[in-house]
């Protein structure tokens, strides 16, 4: 059982470092929380079978980062636009070729 | 027989209003769209949709334009950056002329429809990139037959907001004739009824109506809906949708230059 869940506890942990590193951090919290969860049910065990620590302590070393970093993000990230010259560049393009197409149409109600 | 002919009447109005008093030029609403991933909202693109007067030797049309670009921390990821024009008539938002280029995640098309209504044909261009040909594009020309009433889907959002919607009866339909991708379509519109949602422009009491094809709709498989303003604007603030894999949400963030 303690093996079970220091496994669980590592894994969920350093699939929520992946995932704040990348632009779904939202996503991150998840496996944090569950990678929290099982870090402390490892450490009761550990405790009672008097067992190494070190697995443990590295599981919510990586969940406090993986929090941190998500946190971090969700706050500061602002929600930028990204370069959109060629795009203004291509309706204005676009824009005088269908002047060139509609010259000769004539509109009726 | 009476309330019959009442009904019939009522969807008549729904469907028959021809004129524009929602939309004209200068207008500019600006959205968010978020993509749902394990319960989580990501966002992930601005959609810009604007009009403008375009004018010509012999007359002036409505250029109706909707921008899609995705926002610089998913560009890296899977860039969108999409292009969709019609030019209508500023009346009756019938179209002249449509275009379509997306470039989205690598993948390029570029879609020109024009409209021919004294044939009734549309003279569609739909253009690839491919290695086989040395400008690096694959040009396919076809010549579509339509009929009456139909539209590309740019000028079927906007139609929508013409319609006499306030006179219609919850659970009233309409349909409408889409050409998408050289395939005519019938998309269908149901009034579910009438809903206050908060956005970021103020509280606004909304038209909620669902959109499908109509074999979905008849069904009662309501998984696409639009909240539009129950004023004389009928402006779009929110839509849920599902796509192949997931779903996700429109939100309107800010709107400029409204007719009424």
């Amino acid at each position: 059982m303690r093996k079970l869940f220091t496994v669980l506890g590592i894994v969920s942990s350093i699939i929520a470092v992946v995932l704040a590193l990348l632009p779904i951090s939202n996503l991150a919290f998840i496996p944090a929380i569950i990678a929290f969860v099982f870090g402390v049910l490892a450490f009761l065990q550990i405790k009672k079978e008097n067992g190494s620590k070190h697995v443990v302590q590295l599981t919510f070393l990586l969940t406090i980062i993986a929090l941190s970093l998500a946190t971090y993000k969700s706050i500061y990230n602002k929600t930028e636009l990204g370069n959109t010259e060629q795009l203004e560049k291509l309706e204005k393009e676009s824009e005088e070729k269908a002047i060139e197409e509609l010259e000769d149409i004539e509109i009726s109600d | 027989m009476r309330s019959i002919s009442f009904l019939l009447l009522l969807l008549i109005s729904f469907t028959l209003n021809a004129q524009n008093n929602a939309i004209q030029a200068g207008e500019r609403l600006n959205y968010n769209i978020s993509y749902n991933m394990s319960g989580i909202m990501n966002t992930i693109a601005r959609v810009t949709m604007e009009t403008s007067e375009v004018k010509t030797k012999k007359s002036t049309l409505l250029r109706l334009k909707c921008t899609a670009a995705s926002f610089s921390k998913w560009d890296s990821y899977f860039k969108i950056r999409d292009l969709y024009e019609s030019y209508v008539n500023p009346n009756t938002l019938t179209p002249y002329l449509y275009k379509r280029e997306i470039n989205e995640g690598g993948h390029y098309k570029f879609v020109k429809y024009n409209y021919d209504y004294k044939t009734k044909t549309v003279k569609s261009l739909i253009r690839k990139k491919s290695k086989n040909f040395e400008s690096g594009f694959w040009d396919q020309n076809n010549t579509v037959n339509f009929s009456s009433g139909t539209r590309d889907i740019v000028a079927t959002l906007y139609k929508l907001r013409t319609l006499d919607i306030h006179k219609a009866t919850v659970g009233a339909s309409d349909s409408f004739n889409v050409l998408f991708d050289n395939e005519n379509l019938k998309l269908t519109f149901k009034l579910l009824g009438k809903e206050t949602i908060s956005t970021a422009i103020g509280k606004k009491e909304c038209y909620k109506l669902a959109i499908g094809v109509s074999e979905a709709i008849l069904k009662g498989e309501n998984t696409n809906i639009i909240w539009l303003t129950a004023d004389e604007n009928k402006i779009p603030v929110y839509a849920r949708f599902k796509v192949a894999v997931g779903s996700g949400e429109l939100k309107i963030q800010s709107a400029s230059g409204l007719k009424n």
